[in-house]
């Protein structure tokens, strides 16, 4: 009878855990959570690691943390553990309260010098990054940034130097010189952004109506990752950017195949009932640079009559580039992303320059895009829910096109080089 | 404790909380309708605290309160003012939408009024006591600050209309006048205790009648010529016509010296020894190019070097006037700006250079060169 109503209460407990067992098993879970936080630190593929500066200006910063850093850690330390030592030491325990002093000048004194010379140190090495991150005396290449929900858009002034003759505009990827000081110049034109290339310098605020200078370098060719880090709608996590670092001659090639005029698709081919079909569809947002009417006008885009921002990525040479809708979807299939994001500094200009091939294209994610760009990407496309914007659409609405049409644009939109 | 009234009145708010949480669980917690209900919840709440404060106005005795009901009410303009606002109203709804306005207010003035004047006039025997007591309790906390701000309002329209109609360099004079006369009442009424029965009365209604005749009569002759001839040439309108060299009569009445922007200015444009250039930031040399970026508003200063006064002209392509589809030349400018003055035009440009033969660009006429806009 006894070994039943032990068993019994050995089932009790198990089954309902007293509060100790109940905070042991609260401490193994938030024990293991931390661990794995802390093991996150040892990803080897993280592009967007603060910690692996590739650039002056991003090496700027890992210097400061790196002095900053340890000695927060070291006061963090013995901050928290002389609390924790009081908080044991000195618990309620009834015993009698101890006498009580007001004040001693020496430890006052003591311990405020010592967190001043602290901060004084911080503070001089830290002025100076801020300083030498604003600098922008040395500039060699000014390029435009704008933001808008959710895609970012880079144009180019002229700048003979860098065989820009006539403006260039991009999106989805800022492609620029190694070993250049570049300045951004950013807005936005809808709401806040933000712009990080971790990698390359820390985040800038693009803010409507106002102009914002960050300055980018990169010491090595190759694609550098970042991300919007400012909460601006539905598919802020989705308004990624990558930057391109090109070798200085790679990147005279670069500009000089964004200047290439616009080369019209053989008449009879799939390419170009494609463009037809672009002139029809794609056209209300999207300019493509050089198309022109059967007048031999040019064929100007209209978005500022259709979405919220005014504007939709510029398609010209869309296949130079490596990813689409606000570089949250890759045009490479995988194995050749790879191949572009893999290579060696030295080869990478050359593989990223041949751009995107119909062997290459990522088919299925661009087809799924055309179909149903909405079901993709989360964005305010919904016709019922635009009475807020002047009927005006964030991001690309759902076009209804059939798989013809998707076929023909597809073949057209991989002439685009 | 409760009487009759106000146990009708918390028996509303009461229901209309549960039916604002019932409705709240069934259709939508945000919906318009949940809003609605407690604000029926709130006045309901609030009648009951009148009534409370005022017993509900109910007579000490059942004589006192027949008196007091066979008590014919005093006379009262609220229901001419009533009346005025039904008849505003209609009238409003087939013409103009102030006249309508105007017609909501005086119905809702006039009936609150005359709703609490009836009501306290029926309290008790003690017509005076109804007045200064139950009736200024009751509406008196709204009714003054209302009648302020009628009043304050009615001086500010009325002195602005002076104000705009008098010339510019009469208007400091008059407005030092005013400020006077106020001060010297003030004083007068502060530091002698004689001024401060008839007397301030009598300085108050002059000041106020000389006011309305003076606010009617400049409203009726309007707003002074330079005023009236900017409303009508569309001051802010892009395709501003007095984009010449020349002073413009009106337009360049406004000049300032300097533009407190600095952080959000793309270009600035510069004359010197009559030639016009542009700098960007963080592109060291000048610039005969700017680059705009489409559909986003931008800040283009410019600033003359010069002794010679000179204007910044932005040429915005072209675009189809009226509805005669006629196609003109768009521009826009700024104010003449003499030796080291400031003027910044903010723009917003829709469409990419290529969609004009001409493309966007940037002139000071009167200055060489010509500054090219791209807008890619």
């Amino acid at each position: 009878m006894n070994r039943v109503n032990e068993h019994t209460s050995e089932e009790k407990m198990e089954t309902n855990p007293t509060p100790k067992n109940r905070r042991g098993r609260r401490a193994y879970v938030a024990l293991a959570a931390g661990a794995g936080l802390f093991l996150t630190g040892c990803a080897s593929n993280a592009p967007q690691d603060i910690f692996q500066p590739k650039g002056p200006n991003a090496n700027d910063i890992n210097n400061l943390q790196k002095l900053v850093f340890p000695i927060a850690g070291v006061v963090g330390v013995i901050v928290l553990g002389l609390a924790t030592y009081i908080f044991l030491k000195f618990k309620d325990r009834g015993q009698p309260i101890p006498a009580q002093a007001h004040g001693k000048p020496i430890v006052e004194i003591t311990l405020t010098v010592i967190p001043a010379l602290i901060l004084t140190v911080c503070g001089v090495f830290t002025f100076r990054t801020i300083f030498d991150l604003a600098k922008t005396s040395d500039t060699q290449m000014v390029i435009n940034v704008t933001g808008q929900q959710w895609w970012w858009e880079y144009d180019y002034p002229a700048q003979e130097e860098f065989g820009i003759k006539t403006p260039i505009i991009t999106s989805g990827q800022l492609v620029l010189p190694v070993g250049t000081k570049v300045l951004l110049r950013e807005t936005s034109r809808d709401v806040i952004h933000s712009y990080w290339i971790p990698a390359l310098n820390g985040k800038k605020d693009a803010v409507p109506g106002r102009i914002n200078l960050l300055r980018l370098e990169a010491d090595k060719p190759g694609i550098y990752a970042g991300q919007c880090t400012e909460f601006c709608g539905l598919s802020h996590a989705n308004m990624r950017m990558e930057a391109v670092a090109l070798s200085k001659e790679d990147f005279a090639k670069w500009v000089a195949n964004q200047q290439a005029a616009y080369t019209k698709p053989a008449a009879g081919t799939l390419a170009a009932e494609g463009e037809t079909v672009f002139l029809n569809q794609c056209v209300r947002c999207h300019q493509v640079n050089g198309q022109k009417k059967a007048d031999g006008t040019a064929v100007i885009a209209a978005p500022d009559e259709n979405v919220y921002a005014g504007a939709a990525p510029n398609l010209s040479h869309l296949m130079s580039r490596n990813t689409f809708a606000g570089a949250m979807f890759d045009l490479l299939s995988k194995s050749c992303r790879d191949d572009v994001w893999k290579a060696k500094p030295e080869e990478f200009g050359a593989k990223y320059l041949k751009g995107v091939t119909s062997e290459c294209l990522n088919e299925s994610q661009l087809r799924a895009w055309l179909r149903n760009a909405p079901a993709q990407k989360p964005m305010y496309a919904d016709p019922t829910k635009l009475m807020p914007t002047n009927g005006k659409y964030r991001g690309m609405p759902a076009l209804g096109l059939t798989e013809t049409d998707i076929d023909k644009l597809v073949a057209y939109l991989l002439t685009l080089k | 404790m409760f009487s009759s009234g106000s146990k009708y009145l918390l028996g509303i708010s009461g229901l209309s909380l549960v039916a604002a949480i019932v409705y709240a669980f069934t259709v939508n917690p945000s919906d318009l309708g949940v809003i609605a209900i407690l604000g029926l919840m709130v006045a309901a709440g609030l009648l009951v605290g009148i009534g409370l404060k005022n017993n509900d106005g109910d007579a000490a005795t059942i004589e006192e309160a027949v008196a007091a009901a066979t008590e014919a009410p005093r006379d009262s303009a609220w229901p001419a003012v009533f009346a005025l606002g039904l008849a505003l109203t209609a009238v409003g709804l087939a013409t103009v939408p102030v006249v309508f306005l105007l017609g909501i207010v005086a119905l809702v003035a006039g009936g609150a009024e005359w709703l609490i004047t009836n009501w306290a006039d029926r309290a008790s025997v003690d017509r005076r006591y109804n007045n200064d007591v139950v009736r200024v309790k009751t509406i008196g906390p709204l009714e003054y600050p209302v009648a302020a701000a009628v009043v304050l309002g009615v001086v500010a329209y009325l002195f602005s209309r002076v104000m705009l109609t008098v010339s510019k360099e009469t208007a400091p004079i008059v407005f030092i006048a005013v400020g006077t006369v106020v001060l010297v009442i003030g004083f007068l009424a502060g530091t002698r205790p004689s001024f401060r029965g008839k007397p301030l009365v009598a300085s108050i209604s002059v000041v106020v009648l000389a006011l309305v005749v003076a606010g009617v009569t400049t409203g009726i002759q309007g707003e002074r010529a330079e005023l009236a001839e900017a409303s009508a040439g569309d001051f802010y309108d892009a395709s501003h016509r007095e984009c010449g060299a020349e002073e413009s009569e009106h337009f360049d009445h406004h000049a300032g010296n300097t533009v407190n922007l600095r952080a959000s200015v793309l270009a600035t444009v510069f004359v010197k020894d009559g030639k016009a250039y542009a700098e960007l930031i963080g592109m060291p040399k000048p610039t005969d190019t700017i680059t705009i970026a489409r559909s986003n508003a931008v800040n283009i200063l410019f600033r003359n070097l010069d002794e010679k006064e000179y204007r910044m002209v932005m040429h915005l392509g072209e675009a189809k006037v009226g509805t005669t589809g006629t196609v003109e030349k768009v521009e826009t400018c700024t104010q003449l700006a003499g030796k080291n003055q400031e003027q910044l035009l903010t723009v917003t440009i829709p469409k990419p250079s290529a969609a004009f033969k001409d493309g966007y660009s940037i002139e000071v006429p009167g200055a060489e060169g010509v500054i090219k806009v791209m807008v890619p």
